[in-house]
């Protein structure tokens, strides 16, 4: 037998666990379900001094689950690390098959999936994920304590996450392919100044070499077209995010680098079909400007329903 | 719940690792949202394929030594293994639960 419920919102990131805070206040029964823990992003990055509210900054962890603990509060249920293996998101009621054995139905659906940690492409790099390369480090860094290591990236995550760094590794060395960062300005300073910190300005990662773990890093000078290998201990890697549209190929607009076109509603072209946060096209992507989309995409719902019942 | 899965020091991992037979260790840590992603869908796939692989787990942060001699630097990192040797890829950081239980299927597979 399917579980019914008015909305199903798959992701429970900044903009997921708003939709369903609004949603859950509004008494729309409301399941958001994730392929991991709540939090989205933010549950990964080590502290957050920009989401109003909290003076003394936030760690990420923290703000993340008070997220879903609001939203659990008002009675929405948040099903943790469960897989869609079946979706059908077009049909008047979407039906999907959660881990091929539990079945629920809604007829809203807001899909906020968010973005994961884009890879570079280059070689070694999926052999050494886990010997020596990281995406995340929260979960890493502890690995590294008193060793060497490399930050690939010079944007916002890059420069905040080696700082965090700092605190195990001996030194962090920055290979960014401009000669600035391009992140706030006081975090940008506070990197400069810190004792551990080096960058390799105007540089960028070609492989990343070793045995059975990573041991060195080729780049190369973007000036002088120079190669080296510089011996490593591990390599954290910030270079941005790409979309997860997966559920949505073939059922909505897609711009060309993967993100989903919606109205100022979060509206797609699928009726009671909704996207919100950083999977949607638009020009910045924080926990400020998910949690409005989520919102909007919950208001927007209840309008929907209430116009099904009508 | 966690009947199907054993926590191991790292002291005992040689004798863990069964000589005989298909085993899978979870080196994980505390502050990892991807190892807490992974926890029930281990114990889960624990469950069904009781008797047949061996569910083991070990907490990093006590076993450093460990972790550096089988070169483990990211969390979660899945081993797995057959008669006592580590075969096939190891599989690291965000784990969906139907690629688990492919490899689990292969280990058991032959
Ligand atoms: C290192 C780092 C530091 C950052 N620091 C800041 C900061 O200081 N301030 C700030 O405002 N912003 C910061 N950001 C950006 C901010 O975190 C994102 O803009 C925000 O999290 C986007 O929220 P979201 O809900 O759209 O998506 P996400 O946070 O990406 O959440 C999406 C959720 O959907 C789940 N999911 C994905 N696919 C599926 C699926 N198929 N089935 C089920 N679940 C799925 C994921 O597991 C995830 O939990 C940072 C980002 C990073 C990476």
């Amino acid at each position: 037998m399917a579980e019914r419920y008015d909305l199903i919102v798959i992701g429970a990131g900044p903009a997921g666990l708003a939709a369903a805070i609004y949603s859950a206040r509004a008494r729309v029964r409301t399941l958001v379900l994730d392929e991991g823990v709540p939090g989205g992003q933010v549950k990964t990055t080590h502290k957050v001094s920009n989401y109003p509210g909290f003076p003394e900054d936030v760690k990420g962890a923290e703000l993340a689950r008070r997220f879903a603990e609001q939203a659990e509060r008002f009675g929405a249920t948040i099903a943790r690390s469960v897989e869609i293996t079946r979706h059908d998101l077009r049909s008047d009621v979407k039906e999907l098959e959660l881990d091929e054995e539990r079945v629920v139905q809604a007829p809203a659906v807001i899909v906020a999936t968010g973005a994961k940690p884009r890879e570079l492409g280059l070689e070694g790099e999926r052999g050494f994920r886990g010997r020596g390369i990281s995406y995340c480090a929260t979960c890493d860094g502890a690995y590294f304590e008193g060793k060497s290591i490399h930050v690939i990236g010079g944007g916002n995550s890059a420069v905040e996450e080696s700082l965090f760094l700092t605190q195990f590794a001996a030194q962090v060395t920055i290979v960014h392919q401009f000669d600035q960062f391009q992140c706030e300005a006081g975090t940008a300073d506070e990197a400069l100044a810190n004792p551990k910190i080096k960058v390799l300005w105007s540089h960028e990662p070609r492989a990343f070499l070793g045995g059975d773990a990573l041991e060195r890093l080729a780049v190369e000078d973007l000036k002088t077209r120079t190669r080296q290998e510089l011996a490593s201990d591990g390599v954290f890697i910030f270079v941005g995010m790409v979309p997860q549209t997966e559920l949505l190929r073939g059922l909505v607009p897609l711009s060309p680098q993967g993100y989903v076109e919606t109205d100022e509603s979060m509206a797609t072209p699928v009726p009671g079909l909704y996207v919100a946060g950083d999977i949607r096209v638009k020009r910045f992507r924080q926990i400020t400007t998910a949690v409005a989309d989520g919102t909007i995409a919950s208001l927007a719902v209840q309008a929907y329903l209430r116009g099904r019942k009508a | 719940m966690s009947g199907n899965v054993r926590e191991i020091q790292q002291s005992e991992y040689e004798q863990a690792i069964p000589a005989k037979g298909a085993a899978v260790l979870d080196f994980f840590s505390t502050e990892c949202p991807p190892c807490e992603a992974l926890a029930p869908k281990f114990e889960a796939l624990a469950e069904q394929f009781a008797g047949q692989i061996q569910f083991l787990k070990i907490f990093r942060q006590g076993s450093r030594e460990l972790a550096q001699r089988l070169g483990v630097s990211g969390s979660p990192t899945l081993i797995f293994y057959r008669d006592g040797a580590e075969v096939g890829p190891r599989l690291t950081g965000e784990i969906k639960r139907s690629e688990l239980k492919q490899r689990l299927s292969e280990l058991v597979g032959g």
